[in-house]
């Protein structure tokens, strides 16, 4: 059987996604919350909780719903779709599920708090070389007398560090190139220092200092030394919600552009009679139907437990690819209007370029699927 | 969401493979567009008969015209293990859009007459649809048929037509209404060769196949090979074309990918296997891509047939992608190959030669319209952008 459309359950919730998002964070919202103190709304993120969202792929002896990832796969759909700001992938996905399966009991402690969004946990993986993966990874985190680590070094581009209650730090503990261990540090703790970094998403990035930070025994998530091996099934699951993010997006993207095309006229007709116009718009549809195709695959493939490495990297590469295409083709629709701030085409066109790098960029998973073919 | 084969699927695979293995030696494989040799069509006529006979031609016909009546997705199970193995199937132009012209428009008793004989395989049809002045633009076609007695007289010149050489029968479209215009007044016929009046003259073309120009001087037609009804061409036309079986085009790069991936661990370049040069792989990634893109396409296209469901953006996305795909899949397996990419096949040449054939293959991306006229139906049939 091929059956390519979600179930009913997950049509319903979708659709009150989007209901749900058109009310509560239209782009006006958006474009508030981008020049906010926060960057986010604590307000919308708890509505977001309490209808079970924020917990919705943990299991549900855990405070979560116990939803699959093709649950999460048609929010995320509309998460894009709406581009809201939020502390979700970061915190119950990568961090709650990597808790929920590899962390100790007091550390799955946390856990129904992040469902309930009372707590904030924001991974804390890439560092100055600016690449994804273990091997980049040069924070350090030597062994200490009483039993624990102590780390020092820089994370770059951690979202969400300035609300996080917790962060979760891959650090290196040892010299082979995967050797780096999980670590659950609470972001209080002395010698951890945050700094916002300015990016062109206007995205909550930081940079988060790590200078001389004392962690007991008990701060290791999963084994030591392993701490790539414990992140990746979250991460994996994080990237494919990412993709489904950006065919939110590019359906806005998508409908903007045909929108604008049929309502510009230049030479006393609708630009979208122009057959260059059609072909830009038409590549934004190829772009996004194969995104999303790719990445529907990769969700039901993780969800049924079979193996999808080679369908979860392309569907990665893809979408990555297709992040950027997608706006760089509205915004030669839109020409001289697009380059305006006033317009919301620029809100996609900048947080592309997150979505294009964040998880790893298309260079990254064209290498994994080679790896696993 | 699901993609998933059923026990009965699976072992219907196997089937189709053990009739591979039985049937078609490994030498024997080769592309039936593109290959002129005759002891190989020879074989790829006896071949396909022995298809035909299992009543796999017409695997997805109604039973009463000598289908099977199964379902699009075993169709596309066998399209992707003969695709797997190169398998010669000759004469698609019959059991694939002749058929389709008649399951799509034909009278049951036209039906009753044709098919079985299409799905033996016993009739060998060749394209004729195409004119000088019209190919993409298919409705400006002016070959005219004219009734005279019970007998049609049609005048006019196909060209491109392919298997000419080695059919017995054109299927033609002609204007049987005088002065009428685009697509209203388009009678389809199937014209046997050796009436008089039919004249070809061979056009190679690059990929080292045969398509002809095809001159029909005042040929008179027994009323009998007209097909559909009078005037109802290109509403069959269209139909055989977007409601043919669902090919599984993505079998047919995966064995090209697989090819080049083999060759990349045989083979070295500057001191290392080359499949350890990090721009190789990065090709190779966006070969896998492009046959995990198409997979998607053609899973798509049985997701909605099952659910009954009209293809998205107008039915033209995947028909775009596709075109536009082959050059640029074939660009890159010759990049990763490397100069000697470019011997045909012979003693110094990367895998066989294959590689310099399929760079010549890719431009053969234009039959049934170019991308670009499908692009036009993407955005305004699909996008609802105007016209």
């Amino acid at each position: 059987m091929i059956d390519l459309e979600f179930d009913e359950q997950q049509v319903l919730l979708q659709q009150s996604a989007r209901t749900f998002f058109a009310s509560e964070c239209p782009l006006s919202r958006v474009r508030e919350l981008e020049h906010s103190e926060l960057g986010y709304s604590p307000d919308l993120w708890k509505k977001m909780a309490a209808l079970d969202w924020a917990g919705l792929s943990l299991p549900k002896t855990q405070g979560g719903a116990g939803g699959s990832l093709l649950d999460l796969y048609v929010l995320y759909l509309e998460l894009g779709r709406a581009l809201v700001p939020s502390p979700h992938l970061g915190s119950s996905v990568i961090a709650a599920e990597t808790l929920a399966r590899a962390g100790s009991a007091a550390q799955q402690r946390c856990l129904s708090q992040i469902a309930s969004g009372d707590l904030i946990v924001s991974p804390a993986l890439m560092e100055a070389e600016g690449d994804y993966g273990a091997e980049a990874v040069q924070l350090a985190a030597a062994p200490t007398a009483a039993g624990g680590h102590r780390l020092d070094g820089a994370k770059l581009l951690v979202p969400y560090a300035h609300v996080a209650d917790q962060l979760l730090v891959l650090a290196r503990t040892g010299p082979a190139p995967d050797a780096t261990t999980l670590f659950l540090v609470e972001a209080e703790k002395k010698g951890v220092d945050i700094e916002g970094l300015d990016n062109t998403a206007g995205y909550p990035l930081f940079a988060v200092r790590f200078d001389a930070v004392e962690l007991s025994a008990d701060a290791v998530v999963g084994a030591e030394g392993a701490g790539w091996e414990t992140l990746k099934p979250a991460l994996d699951r994080a990237s494919v919600l990412q993709c489904a993010e950006i065919v939110g997006a590019g359906e806005a993207v998508l409908e903007m552009a045909i929108d604008y095309a049929k309502q510009r006229e230049q030479f006393g007709q609708a630009i979208g009679k122009f057959q260059a116009v059609q072909y830009l718009c038409s590549d934004i549809a190829i772009d996004l139907h194969l995104s999303s195709l790719l990445a529907r695959q990769a969700a039901w493939r993780v969800d049924e437990g079979l193996p999808h490495q080679v369908e979860l990297a392309l569907a990665n590469a893809q979408a990555s690819e297709a992040a950027q295409r997608m706006v760089r083709q509205a915004h030669e629709v839109f020409a001289g209007h697009g380059f305006m701030l006033e317009t919301d085409l620029q809100l996609y066109t900048r947080r592309a370029k997150y979505w294009q790098y964040n998880l790893g960029e298309a260079r990254y998973h064209f290498e994994a699927a080679v790896d696993a073919l | 969401m699901q993609i998933r084969f059923t026990p009965e699927q699976e072992s219907w695979r196997q089937e189709v493979r053990d009739f591979l293995d039985a049937e078609l030696p490994p030498e024997m494989a080769f592309d039936v567009e593109f290959d002129e040799d005759e002891a190989l069509w020879e074989f790829s006529a006896d071949f396909t008969r022995k298809v035909g006979a299992k009543g796999w031609l017409g695997l997805n016909w109604p039973t009463e015209y000598g289908g099977l009546g199964r379902p699009p997705i075993d169709r596309m199970i066998m399209s992707e293990e003969f695709a797997h193995r190169e398998a010669p199937l000759s004469g698609s132009i019959g059991w694939g859009l002749t058929a389709g012209c008649l399951l799509a428009g034909g009278s049951d008793e036209q039906k009753a007459h044709w098919l079985p004989q299409l799905g033996r395989m016993d009739l060998h049809v060749a394209e004729g649809l195409s004119e000088p002045g019209a190919g993409s633009d298919l409705a400006s076609l002016k070959t005219t048929a004219r009734r005279d007695g019970d007998d049609w007289l049609i005048d006019g010149q196909k060209t491109y037509t392919t298997w000419g050489t080695h059919a017995e029968w054109l299927l033609t479209a002609a204007r049987s209404e005088p002065n009428s215009s685009r697509h209203h007044g388009i009678t389809m016929f199937l014209v046997p060769y050796d009436l008089p009046g039919v004249s070809m003259s061979p056009m190679p073309n690059l990929g080292g196949g045969m398509q002809n120009h095809t001159f029909l001087d005042q040929v008179r037609v027994p009323a009998e090979y007209m097909i559909g009804e009078e005037g109802g061409g290109w509403n069959m036309i269209m139909n055989a074309f977007y409601g043919g079986g669902i090919h599984a085009a993505h079998s047919y790069y995966e064995r090209s990918f697989r090819e080049v991936l083999k060759h990349c661990k045989q083979s070295s370049r500057g001191g290392r296997p080359l499949i350890e040069d990090p721009l190789v792989r990065q090709q190779l990634g966006r070969l896998a891509l492009m046959v995990e893109q198409m997979r998607m396409l053609t899973y798509a296209s049985v997701s909605n047939h099952n659910n009954q469901k009209a293809p998205e953006f107008g039915g033209a996305l995947g028909v775009v992608v596709g075109k536009e795909m082959r050059p640029e899949f074939f660009e890159i397996c010759q990049e990763i190959v490397g100069p000697l990419g470019q011997l045909k096949a012979g003693h110094f040449s990367p895998l066989g030669g294959q590689v310099e054939a399929w760079y010549r293959h890719s431009f053969a991306n234009h039959a049934g319209g170019t991308s670009q006229v499908k692009r036009m139906v993407l955005a305004t049939r699909g996008l609802g952008l105007p016209r």
